[in-house]
């Protein structure tokens, strides 16, 4: 998922970035010409929106895609068309997408890599060798990359790291133990905070760890929830983080067996000092957008078993919580919501869609839910950044 | 159809004169030849005897020769290899050694890799199961059958035992002696043992490649050469057989079998970062059975027969040690042992009309390291009536199975622990190993039945001595297995079983016979339908995965097969060629792009062809098969393309003698144009490899 820090990051480059492609009209993967899916905007304040598809596990097939606003067109699988001599194309799993500084940072979680690009035509600048890593967030001057570190599902129970590697000079400076199974992260306040999933423990994890960026070390940690997940930070700074939930196994009246969740999967605003269940709100996939709102999407009905894809629009100062169920809109054809990003400029939403047979799509919608345009995409399609 | 004579005699162990070695003729007694006479499946199978089985050290590669039969093999000396009959999936592909089905109550998928062929007489493959009398229960019950069939021991004139010793070497390090002994004793019972030791590094080097058509016109890409590790293979393979003495009225036989293996599971190959190794993943497995089968005719109207086996499998499996090097792996253990007994009876009710009544009864039991397993326990019932009409040219059958399930198992799996590894749909295993795995135990186990009606009606028509007309529909449900069903953060303790309704009408022809050689012709066409598939699908929470019943395919086939043989004084020659069109269409979900697609790895077309020659004890053959594009998902685009491949194997063979005894060496030549090429996705198959086998009978 995007942190929201790469966002505000992105939003603060926009105008330059911008500015670089009217002076710069032939970017190198201008010729990618991908597939028309909806009319060009060249007035948009972004160049592109990145999709990077999770591709299956193991199987080499994680891919980079781009739409681009001025043309209106969907480019899948840029990165090897982009740099068709890199063996193995971008890789295993891709987990995370963040910008920075003009440059495009892809976590790919199976490879034990970090590539970095060039967000204006995708060419690769550097490889960094990170073990496992899971999200990534920048502060000052490094990037942070949370890591399951060697852990392994049904292993004996193992810590996770945050490694930390410089912004300018790709070398990896060091790391700091947190809890176990790391997930989301964000730089806030001269602070690291990282969700502990504990996904691999029996008894899983339930807070959000907290490092001194100065220090890179860690400062003390907050009871959230069982199983965190996704984490960022909003325009103003403040943390927001999503947890998996608690689910059983039980049998109904009919001998059926039925899943049951005792806990929701939730989103929940952190402090140093505690944290806040955001009421009503069920969230398995989250963003921060720098208008000032959190958006996630969950299941209304997920306590009951049943099916409810539902957007939730909390506002991120007053708490304020806006839902609208997906059926009934025209994302009800969205089957499988695996990824979500919000421009801030038009309150656009777009949906990465991940259906269990077979490639994914990426639906654009306005801010009331219809339809724009939507595109197919790789395999798994989940994380994406706005250029 | 010489094909279904050889079956026929030899499945009740009628003596089959020949071979290498001279044999004395034994007269069958009445009882048996009654018996005998009438075991015919009423649609023959697709067989390859004992010549042919020669060329091939394993199964895998004997089975590729069958048209509409796709091998689904990870590659190498140790890596999986199953096998997928006309589109309809591994699991419903019965795997049968001397008759009797071999278990896997875990995932149904039985590795063919891990049988030898040198004791065998003959595989058969049964593409709508096979129907024929004495049969028991359960073997109505597979969509398609596979059945390998020991050999019965040969002895040269005046000798009551026999030795061969043997050595396979070559390629991949391997090393594997084998050694078979065979004793006839006084009372006219037979003993074949054999035991095969395989020792291989595996090792083999592939391209990684990719290129691709730039926007200027230009070629870019790369072409990676790596060698495939973690791929050794240890196993030991011992087999014991008993054959009851020819003349008396009950003919039996016996099988134990053992096998221990342990290998490196060398996984995919993606990209990891330098110095991180791919998959470090190992597997242990120990099998053991024992199975027996016994028939005696009751007399002139009645031939009854019984079966029974015993068997015991234990895997270990390490997942993930090379995320760990310091650390230790994660070892999962499951045990599944399992019982099984059937009675079937033949009643001769008039001059046309034969009846067979079978019932079988069968018992699973998983147990696994597991914390919150459900240790599930599985009794099958299968109860088989069929009727069978012969009359002139003739034969027309019609048989209905009903089979009963009945689960038990832990009824409190508690918190689904754990979530998938990041874009992985399927978690690998419920739970925790090392767990507290008898908290669960015994205790509060619930239970599941499920119960399935599966008609079947098979028919062939000798139009003349050349030609026939052969066909079946039949419906059968595949059971969901214990992997389906009890992986705690996956299983569906509500699924139903897979239905697969089949559709196949044939033509036989065998326009030419005698001095002039045998040609013989067989086209078929089918059409199965597969509903109720069980594939895994997001729940109501998108991180835990279950499995549903929404799987939906359309096949729709043809199958062209001939072969011509001829023998002109000291030179032999033959060629067979077949082709196989496949059409699968997955149906699951109209608003996805799979809607309509190819299923994956099923290719449109594909095919082999094989020419043979001998001269004065020299045998040159050359195999070449080929398998069009294929998909790695239902959703047809270019960028889950596998490219099509076509593979040239030759061998070499010479009979001769050493110290006066009889000895054959054979020089096998793999994949000659060195073809690069993945059966399944990320799994590269190894290029040109040489073996030599040497065989010398004391």
């Amino acid at each position: 998922m995007k942190k929201n820090t790469l966002l505000a990051l992105s939003i603060a480059v926009l105008a330059t970035a911008a500015g670089c492609n009217k002076e710069e009209p032939l970017s190198k993967d201008a010729g990618l010409e991908g597939v028309n899916v909806t009319e060009g905007d060249a007035g948009s304040g972004h160049a592109k929106l990145f999709v990077l598809n999770e591709g299956n596990y193991q199987k080499n097939n994680s891919t980079l895609d781009f739409f681009r606003f001025k043309d209106g067109n969907y480019v899948t699988d840029a990165f090897s068309s982009m740099n068709p001599n890199v063996t193995q194309g971008l890789g295993d799993t891709g987990n995370d997408i963040a910008l920075d500084d003009g440059r495009l940072w892809i976590v790919m979680n199976g490879s034990g890599m970090v590539h970095v690009l060039d967000a204006k035509d995708e060419s690769l600048i550097a490889t960094i060798k990170v073990p496992d890593p899971r999200f990534i967030a920048f502060g000052k001057d490094y990037a942070y990359v949370s890591s399951y570190a060697g852990a392994v599902y049904g292993g004996e129970e193992t810590k996770g790291k945050v490694f930390r590697v410089d912004r300018r000079k790709f070398t990896v400076e060091g790391s700091v133990e947190v809890g176990c199974q790391p997930e989301g992260i964000a730089v806030s306040g001269g602070t690291v905070w990282v969700a502990n999933s504990g996904g691999y423990n029996y008894v899983h994890e339930n807070t959000v760890s907290m490092i001194d960026e100065a220090s890179f070390k860690v400062k003390g940690a907050v009871d959230v929830a069982s199983n965190l997940h996704l984490l960022g930070s909003d325009r103003d700074g403040r943390i927001w983080v999503t947890s998996y939930g608690v689910s059983t196994w039980n049998q109904d009246a009919s001998g059926n067996w039925v899943q049951e969740m005792s806990e929701p999967m939730g989103l929940f605003k952190v402090t140093g000092n505690g944290s806040e269940t955001i009421a009503g709100v069920h969230a398995s996939i989250m963003t921060c957008c720098d208008d000032g709102s959190v958006y996630t999407i969950g299941n209304a009905s997920e306590m009951s078993g049943g099916f409810d894809n539902t957007l939730y629009k909390v506002d991120a100062s007053t708490g304020a919580v806006k839902a609208v169920s997906l059926s009934g809109t025209d994302a009800s054809k969205v089957s499988n919501p695996y990824g979500i990003a919000v421009n801030p400029d038009n309150g656009d939403i777009f949906i990465a869609d991940a259906p269990y047979t077979g490639p994914g799509k990426v639906w654009c919608f306005t801010k009331d839910l219809t339809l724009r345009w939507s595109a197919v995409a790789g395999m798994l399609p989940a994380h994406m950044v706005l250029y | 159809m010489a094909f279904a004579g050889i079956f026929l005699t030899a499945v009740l162990w009628a003596a089959t004169p020949g071979g290498a070695v001279p044999v004395h003729d034994r007269p069958d007694t009445l009882g048996a030849a009654a018996v005998t006479s009438e075991a015919s499946s009423i649609v023959p199978p697709r067989t390859v005897g004992q010549e042919k089985l020669r060329l091939s050290p394993t199964v895998t590669s004997a089975v590729r020769r069958f048209a509409g039969v796709q091998v689904r093999d990870y590659g190498g000396v140790g890596g999986l290899k199953t096998v997928n009959v006309r589109s309809l999936g591994s699991e419903h592909t019965g795997v049968f050694i001397d008759g009797i089905q071999v278990d896997n109550a875990q995932n149904m998928q039985v590795d063919l890799g891990r049988f030898g062929t040198s004791s065998l007489q003959a595989i058969s493959i049964y593409p709508g199961g096979k129907v024929s009398v004495l049969q028991s229960a359960r073997e109505y019950a597979s969509a398609s059958s596979l059945y390998l069939l020991g050999a019965e021991p040969l002895f040269e004139e005046g000798r009551n035992h026999s030795l061969k010793a043997g050595l396979r070497t070559g390629a991949f390090g391997t090393v594997a002696p084998s050694l078979s002994w065979s004793r006839k004793f006084s009372s006219g019972v037979s003993l074949a043992t054999c035991a095969e030791a395989v020792r291989s590094t595996g090792r083999y080097r592939f391209h990684v490649k990719d290129y691709r058509v730039l926007d200027d016109g230009t070629t870019a890409g790369y072409d990676t050469t790596m060698t495939r590790a973690n791929c050794d293979l240890h196993s030991l393979r011992t087999e014991a057989r008993l054959f009851s003495a020819p003349g008396s009225g009950d003919t039996w036989s016996a099988l134990a079998g053992f096998y221990a293996s342990g290998r490196g599971l060398p996984g995919p190959v993606y990209k990891r970062a330098d110095e991180y190794p791919l998959s470090l993943d190992r597997q242990k497995d120990r099998d053991f059975f024992l199975q027996g089968r016994w028939a005696r005719p009751l007399g002139r109207r009645w031939t009854v027969m019984a079966r029974a086996k015993l068997s015991c499998s234990f895997l270990e499996y390490q997942d993930f040690p090379e995320f760990r090097p310091e650390g230790s792996a994660a070892v999962f253990t499951y045990t599944n042992s399992s019982a099984y007994a059937s009675a079937a009876a033949l009643f001769r009710a008039g001059r046309y009309w034969k009846l067979n009544l079978a019932q079988d009864l069968q018992y699973s039991y998983l147990d696994a390291n597991l914390a919150s397993f459900a240790y599930p326990g599985r009794t099958t019932s299968y109860s088989a009536v069929s009727a069978m009409f012969s009359r002139g040219g003739l034969d027309v059958s019609a048989s209905l199975l009903l089979q009963g399930t009945f689960d038990t198992f832990a009824s409190s799996p508690g918190t689904a622990g754990g979530q998938a590894p990041s874009g992985s749909p399927v978690p690998p295993a419920g739970g925790i190993p090392g767990g507290d795995s008898g908290s669960t135990h015994g205790i509060g186990r619930s239970r599941a039945t499920r119960t399935v009606l599966m008609p079947s009606l098979s028919g062939r028509w000798k139009v003349s001595e050349r030609f026939s007309l052969d066909g079946f529909a039949r419906r059968t449900f595949r059971m969901p297995t214990f992997n389906d069903l009890y992986y705690t953060t996956v299983g569906s303790k509500s699924l139903l079983p897979e239905d697969a309704l089949q559709f196949s009408f044939g033509a036989a022809w065998s326009p030419l016979s005698g001095p002039e050689g045998d040609l013989s012709l067989k086209a078929d066409v089918y059409r199965n339908y597969l509903r109720n598939k069980i594939i895994a699908v997001p729940t109501s929470n998108q991180f835990r995965w279950s499995m549903y019943n929404l799987g939906k395919v359309r096949m729709t086939g043809a199958e062209l097969a001939g072969e011509y043989s001829r023998t002109a004084g000291r030179v032999g020659f033959g060629l067979a060629g077949r082709w196989s069109f496949q059409r699968a269409s997955d149906l699951s979900d109209r608003d996805a792009l799979t809607w309509k697609g190819q299923i994956p790895y099923i290719p449109l077309h594909s095919g082999s062809a094989d020419l043979y020659a001998t001269f004065d004890g020299w045998r040159l053959d050359l195999i070449c098969f080929t398998t069009g594009e294929r998909f790695s998902t239902s959703a047809n685009l270019p960028a889950y393309r596998l490219a099509p491949w076509t593979s040239l194997d030759a061998a070499l063979a010479k009979e001769f003698k050493v110290l006066g005894r009889q000895a054959t060496a054979r020089l096998s030549l793999n994949n000659l144009l060195d073809e690069q090429y993945e059966v399944v996705d990320n799994y590269p198959m190894p290029g040109f490899n040489a073996m030599l086998n040497l065989e010398v009978y004391f």
